[in-house]
């Protein structure tokens, strides 16, 4: 496997996507240093925990279109956090659920319960490169990563759907695993929040995600638009994030195997 | 049931969203080109309904079911009007409980109390450590795992966990009907011209399970123990007298075993081994080693996986028993998956004998035609030699097409 993207991975997985896109009101001055500037970014996205429902739509090269529907909660933050994810829709894929442990150190472990199977399923690590359930985001996209993680280097600065970035390449630290070579990442500078980023592998751009519909959110700004691109296979995914809370009570028990099998 | 309408008595009342279900209907049509000796249908259709619905009646407190209705046009459905709760019968049930199940969770422990479904073994073409996991085997080759009766206490802390099973009710596996297409080869007796098939002789007493389980970053692996009965039966043969026939009854072995499985993910796959030693005090069943390595991968749009299942037999002992475990060791056994687009897909599955005396192969497509439909065509190929397990069945290679509505 490919050592791969540094905030690039964090940032395309759709956990951190939407941790990461903070603003707080208060001017931060920009920093031209591209770490601290991930980590004022990663800073601003703090949340104790975080819920909301996803609803997918997949349109392949034709335009074809699949609407699926999850639930998804986190608990604790950046590198040592916990998530589920819950298919709600299409209802053949109903209970299908995603379970998520974040390590600050290493890759995250990641199983998979599927009700028609009654049994759960480890997601090994060479086969983070696989699209998830159908949707243009693969397992590792769904990572979520410290920005310790990673080393930077500030490309420059330059402007994404009209609004000012900071343009950041990220490539993996010696321990990280990853299907990506590096990502480079666009930063907003009024508000540290992510614009875009493209994943690469080798020289190729091969998955691209965008993020709109930015809005504050608890104290926390947070794009509610994501679109996944994959530019292999000319296919994307809409993720419309909705009901989307921070700090909401949630239990270390309902993110276990244990937990995985409820089917509520 | 005494004891779900206690717990229900302390559970706080439940909002909107603590109430959930899905499930679907279906019609499956089997055609077969090759009539068998004992059955000339050819086609076999079968429709089905399920629902499964969820409850959390509490934070701690969740209740679950699943009920089926089916009917079908040869049989192999029993045609009487009644709930069916215990799944002993020789035919599928018109109307049954698939699972009912309350489930009581607080910090690291869970407790499954009722009718539901105990899986526990890493591997995904063969798991010999699920000894409670029996299956309907009315058609051999499409088989669905039936639920037990029981109750399942889970601890995790951490990178560990145990289980501790105890079923009191037995559900053995349901077998292919006598007289039919899929029906297993039976004891020959010089004279007879039939067989009758007496009422089984269900064990009374409780079954017992443990697992331990600790996964690290580089490995999974887990430790079980079972203590009750083989849920595949064998056969006693006895002449009656005055009569060409041969009277069989089914009974089931006690069994002890002990597991081991494991999961390690290497750079280019994933190793998965399961083995189990199964130790009976029955005269008339084999003692065996029963394993499994396999290969695994996920690439892209395809997965991957591939193994060989094998049997050791410490003690051998004169039987006749139905045993697709056993039927589908000393084997290669393969499945490939390929998902063609947002709502098709395609895969493959392989058997095949490593003297060559059985050969199963399997093609599937499938495609949604929106949210709530789906439609599937598979063709079964089945070889080999009569005597062999896979190859008894070298009549029964068929098309099946599958219309379901989920919801």
């Amino acid at each position: 496997m490919n050592r791969g993207s540094a905030i690039g991975d964090r940032q395309s997985s759709i956990v951190v996507l939407v941790s990461l896109i903070v603003l707080m009101s208060g001017g931060v001055h920009a920093q031209s240093d591209a770490r601290q500037i991930v980590a004022e970014a990663q800073r601003r996205s703090e949340a104790k925990s975080q819920r909301y429902e996803g609803l997918l739509q997949v349109l392949d090269a034709r335009g074809k279109v699949a609407d699926k529907r999850w639930a998804f909660m986190r608990l604790g933050s950046h590198g040592a956090s916990k998530a589920a994810l819950r298919f709600l829709a299409p209802p053949e894929v109903k209970g299908v659920t995603l379970l998520i442990l974040n390590h600050p150190d290493r890759a995250s472990d990641q199983w998979m319960w599927t009700p028609a199977l009654q049994r759960e399923r480890r997601i090994a690590l060479q086969d983070r490169s696989t699209r998830f359930f159908g949707t243009d985001f693969s397992f590792e996209d769904l990572e979520e990563r410290d920005v310790n993680q990673y080393e930077y280097r500030l490309l420059g600065e330059e402007a994404i759907d009209g609004a000012a970035c900071w343009h950041i390449e990220s490539v993996p630290g010696q321990k990280k695993t990853s299907q990506y070579t590096k990502s480079e990442v666009w930063i907003r500078k009024d508000n540290y929040a992510l614009a875009q980023v493209e994943s690469f592998i080798k020289t190729e751009v091969v998955r691209r995600l965008k993020y709109s519909s930015f809005a504050q959110v608890q104290g926390i700004w947070a794009g509610r638009r994501l679109e996944m691109s994959d530019l292999r296979r000319k296919s994307r995914t809409i993720l419309t994030l909705e009901k989307l809370e921070y700090n909401v009570p949630l239990k270390e028990e309902e993110f276990t195997l244990q937990a995985l099998r409820n089917p509520l | 049931m005494i004891l779900l309408l206690i717990l229900l008595a302390f559970a706080a009342p439940a909002a909107a969203q603590d109430v959930t279900y899905r499930g679907f209907a279906d019609i499956q049509s089997a055609a077969y080109p090759q009539t068998t000796p004992q059955d000339a249908d050819r086609v076999a259709v079968e429709g089905r309904f399920r629902f499964e619905p969820a409850y959390r009646a509490a934070s701690w407190l969740t209740l679950s079911g699943s009920g089926d209705a089916r009917i079908d046009n040869l049989g192999l459905v029993d045609r009487t009007w009644r709930l069916d709760v215990r799944d002993r019968g020789v035919q599928r049930p018109a109307f049954s409980v698939r699972h009912a199940a309350a489930t009581l969770r607080r910090g690291p422990v869970a407790i499954g109390l009722g009718k539901q479904f105990i899986r526990w073994g890493k591997a995904d073409i063969l798991n010999p450590t699920d000894r409670f996991a029996p299956r309907d085997f009315l058609e051999v080759t499409d088989d669905e795992f039936l639920a037990v009766t029981g109750t399942r206490v889970q601890y995790e802390r951490g990178a560990h966990s145990v289980d501790v099973v105890w079923v009191p009710l037995f559900t053995p596996s349901r077998i292919p009907l006598m007289g039919r297409r899929w029906a297993a080869a039976t004891p020959q007796t010089p004279g007879s011209t039939g067989f009758i098939d007496l009422e089984p002789t269900f064990p009374r007493r409780s079954q017992y399970g443990a697992r331990w389980n600790a996964r690290g970053s580089g490995f999974e692996l887990s430790l079980s123990y079972f203590d009750g009965f083989n849920h595949l039966p064998q056969f006693t043969a006895q002449p009656l007298s005055g009569r060409p026939l041969v009277a069989l009854r089914r009974s089931y072995a006690p069994l002890r075993m002990a597991g081991v499985d494991a999961a390690v993910p290497l750079r280019w796959f994933t190793v998965k081994s399961e083995a189990a030693w199964l130790k009976t005090s029955s005269a008339t069943a084999d003692d065996v080693v029963l394993y499994v390595v396999q290969l695994e991968r996920q690439s892209g749009e395809l997965s991957l996986v591939g193994g060989y299942a094998g049997e050791i037999v410490t003690q051998r002992r004169s039987a006749f028993a139905f045993a697709p475990d056993r039927g589908l060791t000393r084997a290669f056994l393969g499945r490939a998956g390929y998902t063609l687009g947002p709502t098709r897909d395609v895969a493959f599955e392989a058997a095949v004998r490593q003297n060559l005396d059985g050969l199963w192969l399997k093609g599937q497509y499938s495609e949604a035609v929106d949210a709530h439909w789906r439609w599937t065509l598979a063709g079964t190929l089945i070889g080999g030699d009569e005597r062999d397990f896979i190859g008894q069945y070298r009549r029964n290679s068929h098309l099946l097409a599958t219309l379901r509505y989920s919801f």
